[in-house]
């Protein structure tokens, strides 16, 4: 059967409840958090680790590894709940391909959440372990767990780059004829895409030490020159990191078949001018830029990067003939408003709340004192989630009761 | 053409069970974590009022064990039922993403908002000021159960919608307010107490200061009974909102199977949290870790395996069939079912992922046909494998080697949708046959063992209670 055809029968026949074009700004702008702190972990992972066997070196590598090892560990809570939302709407406008290519690594699939497990504990046994003075065998921990990660990441490679393949799909499930429904072999990659997005842990790792001196910077009981280490290190890893982000990336772009013509469209020099602008500033105005505005950089970047996957997405899928956008729409608007007005009224002022606070209460020594903005705020997020849970079952008893009624 | 998948098998469990297992893994955490945050904020409060800044020693404990313990686990585990149900049913993951998918966005912003919150909750004890503190614990607590009050309504919307209007609508309303929604969501609230008092009894079990430990004990333990009370009301009450094939599957499997399991863990834990409110000094480690175990694996793997097998013949909203098959129309959404198309057409023309050359049933390729359609019309919900723990298809049959017999069954009861906990699958002649020499053919291979039973009658479908 024709596989272009296979697909659109294979959309879900609910329909999508809002216009399309709002899942795929969504989809990409969430993605751009989850890599965010994907590459963030990974690189305060590989840097703890790095960091922690040169620790005789000298004291300041005990602290960058006792900080990184934190900062990985925070991270990877993170990159999981940033995971979801992006799962999410990948799962509503791109089902078929998302679906069928779980299912062909089905076992990959669920051996991904029980090795993300695994390292996710390793990594916080080495947490535990490293401290000033720490027995060298948890090194060995937190090397397996960075492994895993590693690996995790390459699942999550594999599953999307399966799903823009349709013309392989069947030949995967059914080599020679013989049907496979084990689901136990990672079927393709990209070894350039991936290597690519991982890569990109050097500079995020090198950015983030940078902002790491500009925040601590004005606490006294922070040693300055341990700062400026601290600095300098970010400053190097940045630099060379990207020279090879950069490389790695030309390289996907002529990977990409010719047929599809994405070496000639804008989108994906764009990624690279990025790169080359923050190569360019981490070179000659590294002291003279905020930490904060190459983490802002890096953060532009990645979007431009995951318009890229999107815009791969649709070069790879067109020759089959779908495209999202004749998806058929159902609209639904009550549920569309839960989740903006959650979005601004949970998200803003609970989460701005807690992200404030954390921000604030690092800055100064000893206990922070709640000032009034901070402490309205606070009494602000439990009225929020007050009205929040008040509405959520009057409405609700409203139509369960009106169902009732009538069954 | 039907929108099917590929199919992913396991031998001996199926995937069902995989997904049990994360299931369960999963409730435990989450339901703690919830819970928990309601003991803090309780805890807290007394802190704060009474100035017993000792309790907030045992918070930071049991806040860094459920960081491990909850947050990841929990949070790993959450999207990891996604995973291994988009793998089992992806067409009855794509049916809720599509009804829900706000909802579950929804539960995603708090969701998020609780993992910033644990951190800050557990990383800021004494490093904020008190009143900020508190406040910081009560928002949470809020948050958490909030993510728990979305979520629910997905999972009993599986169960069913309750009433016939959501198939008219279509709308997510209909469909998440659901007849079940509110003693389902009664059922784990009151549970989380539990699980968070049984939790929470281990990081106690620990605390060396005998007076904390008591005045801890005796604010948790009265709090878990009282939840476990509240639930077990709900549940009875959640028992009278189900449909018509869950009874039956309640009366015939499932209360025979899990009833006193289920007795027993509710007297077993009653008993502990009375016990350890009268003696806070008897509880150590060595009791509350078996008893942790005890409870969560007997309490909750049962209440797991009876909702997912209720739920049966369906996957979703009494319209998506475990195996897949759309069940029945649903105007609100323009959903046609597809019950009749493959009655006419057959699964072999209509399934887009079955190999060309097995299309047309000759005999040469007639048992493996027959193989094929098993696992995609039954091995959803029942292993090929004889003795195999999941409902095996083999051994339902008695070890059957009659083609006749078995296909008697397929085109008989099966075809016209007689039981009412299974799909109605209604094939072509043909294909009724291959599926049938299939099963006789496991059968006459299977590894004779003593005692086997004698090939009986598939009738005997209905009344064998091993589900
Ligand atoms: C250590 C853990 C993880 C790592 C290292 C990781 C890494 C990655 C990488 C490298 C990609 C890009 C793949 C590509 O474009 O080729 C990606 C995409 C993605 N990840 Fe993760 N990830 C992890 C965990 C998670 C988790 C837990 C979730 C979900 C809860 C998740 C959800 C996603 C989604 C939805 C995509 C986009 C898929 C698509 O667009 O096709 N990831 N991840």
């Amino acid at each position: 059967m024709d596989i272009g055809t296979v697909m659109n029968t294979m959309r879900d026949p609910a329909g999508i409840p809002a216009p399309v074009e709002l899942f795929r700004i969504l989809m990409i702008a969430t993605w751009v958090f989850h890599i965010a702190f994907v590459v963030l972990a990974l690189g305060a992972a590989s840097l703890a680790i790095y960091a922690f066997w040169r620790r005789e070196q000298s004291p300041y590598w005990t602290g960058i590894s006792i900080a990184m090892t934190k900062v990985a560990k925070v991270s990877v809570s993170l990159l999981i709940v940033l995971g979801v939302a992006p799962l999410l709407f990948t799962q509503v406008i791109y089902d078929p391909q998302w679906y069928a290519s779980n299912v062909l690594s089905a076992r990959w699939a669920i051996a991904f959440i029980f090795t993300l497990i695994v390292a996710y504990c390793l990594w916080f046994a080495f947490y535990y372990g490293n401290k000033e003075v720490a027995k060298r065998h948890i090194g060995f921990y937190a090397v397996i767990a960075l492994l895993l990660f590693l690996l995790d990441g390459l699942i999550m490679h594999v599953l999307s780059y399966q799903a823009i393949l349709p013309g392989q799909w069947m030949g995967w499930y059914a080599p020679n004829g013989e049907l496979d429904m084990s689901g136990a072999h990672l079927h393709a990659m990209q070894w350039p895409r991936y290597l690519f997005i991982i890569s990109l842990s050097a500079p995020a790792v090198g950015f983030y030490l940078i902002a790491y001196d500009d925040y601590l910077k004005r606490r006294r009981d922070q040693n300055p020159d341990y700062l400026a280490f601290a600095r300098r290190l970010g400053q190097r890893i940045a630099q060379y990191g990207l020279i090879v982000s950069l490389a790695l990336f030309v390289w996907w772009q002529f990977d990409n078949p010719a047929s599809t013509g994405l070496v000639w469209l804008p989108g994906g020099w764009a990624v690279a001018a990025a790169l080359a602008v923050l190569l360019f500033e981490v070179t000659y105005f590294r002291d003279r830029l905020h930490g904060y505005l190459f983490l802002a950089g890096g953060m532009v970047m990645l979007l431009l990067l995951a318009i890229w996957r999107e815009v791969i997405r649709v070069a790879y899928l067109a020759p089959f003939g779908y495209s999202v956008v004749d998806e058929k729409v159902n609209a639904d608007w009550p549920s569309l408003a839960l989740f903006f007005l959650t979005v601004a009224g949970i998200g803003g002022l609970v989460g701005g709340f807690y992200l404030t606070l954390l921000y604030r209460a690092g800055r100064v020594e000893g206990v922070y004192q709640a000032d009034r903005t901070m402490s309205a705020m606070g009494t602000g997020a439990i009225v929020i989630l007050g009205i929040w849970t008040g509405v959520f079952f009057l409405y609700g008893i409203a139509i369960w009761a009106s169902n009732a009624l009538t069954y | 053409m039907l929108g099917m998948y590929p199919t992913f098998y396991v031998p001996y469990i199926g995937s069902a069970w995989v997904m049990g297992i994360i299931g369960v893994i999963h409730v435990v955490a989450s339901h703690t974590s919830v819970g928990a945050s309601f003991l803090f904020a309780a805890l807290e409060t007394k802190a704060y009022r009474d100035d017993e800044p000792q309790i907030m020693v045992f918070i930071k404990r049991y806040g860094v064990f459920l960081l491990v313990f909850s947050y990841i686990i929990g949070s790993i585990t959450g999207p990891g039922i996604w995973y291994a149900i988009t793998v089992a049913s992806p067409r009855g993951v794509s049916g809720l993403i599509h009804n829900f998918v706000w909802v579950w966005a929804a539960e995603w912003v708090f969701f998020t908002v609780e993992v910033i919150g644990v951190y800050a909750l557990v990383y800021l004890i004494g490093k904020v000021d008190k009143l900020t503190h508190l406040k910081l614990t009560w928002s949470f607590a809020l948050a958490s159960w909030a993510t728990m009050l979305l979520i629910v309504g997905i999972l009993s919307f599986m169960m069913w919608p309750g009433s016939e209007n959501w198939y008219q609508t279509g709308s997510t309303n209909d469909a998440f307010y659901n007849i079940n929604f509110f003693a389902h969501l009664g059922v784990r609230t009151g549970s989380m107490f539990v699980m968070a008092a049984v939790v929470g009894f281990l990081v106690a079990a620990g605390i060396k200061d005998p007076d904390l430990k008591r005045s801890v004990v005796r604010i948790i333990a009265p709090i878990g009974l009282l939840g476990g009370f509240f639930s077990v009301m709900m549940f009875f009450y959640y028992l009278r909102t189900l449909p018509d094939n869950a009874t039956v599957l309640l009366n015939s499997y499932l209360v025979p199977q899990y009833g006193k399991a289920m007795i027993f863990v509710f007297l077993a834990t009653t008993a502990y949290l009375l016990f350890v409110w009268w003696k806070p000094q008897w509880l150590k480690l060595g009791i509350a870790v078996p008893m942790f175990l005890v409870i969560s694996v007997l309490g909750v793997w049962p209440e797991e395996r009876m909702r997912e097998t209720m739920r049966k013949p369906y996957v979703a909203g009494q319209y998506i069939y475990s195996n897949q098959v759309l069940a029945r129309d649903v105007p609100g959404k323009g959903i046609e079912g597809e019950v009749d198309k493959i009655a006419e057409k057959g699964l072999l023309q209509l399934h887009p992922f079955i190999p060309e050359q097995l299309r047309t049933i000759t005999p040469e390729n007639k048992l493996q046909v027959g193989e094929v359609l098993a696992k995609v019309a039954c091995a959803n919900c029942h292993a090929l494998e004889p003795g195999a723990p999941l409902r095996n298809i083999p051994d339902k049959f008695h070890g059957a080697t009659d083609e006749d017999l078995i296909a008697a069954f397929i085109g008989g009861p099966l075809k016209h949708g007689a039981i009412p906990y299974m799909p109605r699958i209604d094939l072509p002649q043909p294909e009724v046959d291959a599926i049938a020499a299939y099963i006789a053919s496991v059968n006459q291979n299977r590894p004779k063992a003593a005692g086997d039973e004698e090939a009986g009658t598939p009738t005997a479908l209905l009344e064998k209670k091993d589900n």
